[in-house]
């Protein structure tokens, strides 16, 4: 037999059991680039064009962090147990700080879905009033951003997950201005129409957002190829079979 | 009682179950989750399935571990868990090893 030393073992076992538990390697770098992807594509000069786009299009767009979360899920079932489920151990001060980012990035998105679609409520439909009755109930309004935080306590298992998450719901809140601009408001919208500060506040949101998505995206594509290459490492540490 | 005799007689109590190498490899892999998989086990124990086996039946019969047996579908996997007197025997043996050692800079 040749066994690495005590220490390797427990080493070994935890960071294997870790794929299992929190880490998704190529599914995180994965979320990461698509979350860069459609944002550069929101960014695209065609972006406030997007009447021309298919409305159907946009609505799947909305629906990419759940394609995501399936997606992951398959990928940490193919690529990381191939040895076998090993379930860690529980981790009181993990699960502490995992659900603190899973809170604090649940608040952060309800505040950023509820100002962007409010301020498309607010600065967009009530100056239209002859197509104002196409505006969504104010109780959808409320349940989308709820929507996206529902599957989080399942779902989201590690703390790089919940940012990926973040990420993809970020570039989803970017999606949905058009969605509702194009898809309820008069063909040819107002775009110019003052907003006064709360518009001017939830456009530096949005900037603010856009940046985030970006930047998050990029470190999620790096991170996740990071945590892929570790289990890489692992496979190759691993005792020859006897 | 002289210094030798009782390190002999530390020596001899240790538990002889845990203190084969490969059994103690099983038990350190266990005691670091929850619940581990045969296969992995196996793999970085470095053991063939044979002998990993009779191990763990060993350490089964003295209650240092459970197996747990479920169908993925129509193929039988086989994990193992540590049980609360594995961990004890496992820290106990640790304890009674560390004792034996050598103080740093004592030679």
């Amino acid at each position: 037999m040749t066994t690495p030393d005590l220490k390797s073992l427990e080493s070994l076992t935890r960071d294997y059991a870790a794929f299992q538990s929190r880490k998704s390697g190529l599914g995180t770098a994965l979320g990461g680039f698509m979350a860069v992807v459609l944002v550069i594509a929101a960014l695209s000069p065609n972006f406030m064009g997007a009447h021309a786009m298919n409305r159907l299009a946009i609505e799947y767009l909305v629906w990419v962090p759940f394609l995501w979360l399936a997606l992951k899920g398959g990928f940490s079932r193919m690529l990381y147990r191939g040895l076998g489920t090993v379930r860690a151990s529980p981790d009181g001060t993990y699960e502490r700080r995992r659900w603190f980012w899973i809170l604090g990035l649940a608040l952060f998105l309800l505040a950023m879905a509820l100002t962007a679609l409010y301020a498309f409520a607010v600065g967009f439909l009530q100056p239209n009033p002859p197509r104002a009755a196409l505006c969504p109930p104010p109780m959808w309004i409320l349940l989308m951003p709820l929507l996206y935080l529902l599957p989080i306590p399942w779902l989201v298992r590690g703390i790089e997950e919940a940012r990926v998450y973040v990420v993809l719901v970020g570039q989803c809140i970017l999606w949905l201005i058009p969605f509702f601009l194009f898809s309820f408001g008069p063909s040819n919208p107002p775009l110019r129409s003052d907003w006064g500060l709360f518009g001017n506040i939830s456009g530096v949101s949005m900037l603010v957002l856009i940046y985030l998505v970006l930047i998050w995206g990029a470190l999620a594509m790096v991170r996740g190829w990071k945590e892929h290459r570790e289990y890489l490492a692992l496979l190759r540490s691993l005792p020859l079979e006897s | 009682m002289g210094k030798i005799e009782s390190n002999s007689r530390a020596i001899l109590d240790l538990d002889r179950l845990v203190h084969e190498p490969a059994r103690l490899a099983i038990l350190t892999v266990l005691a670091s989750a929850e619940e581990v998989a045969f296969l992995f086990l196996q793999r970085v124990t470095g053991l063939s399935k044979g002998n990993l086996s009779s191990h763990t039946q060993k350490l089964e019969a003295a209650g240092y571990l459970e197996t747990v047996k479920v169908f993925q579908g129509r193929i039988p996997v086989t994990s193992f868990r540590i049980t609360e007197d594995g961990r004890t025997a496992l820290r106990l043996y640790h304890q009674q090893l560390r004792a034996l050692l050598p103080k740093e800079g004592k030679s």
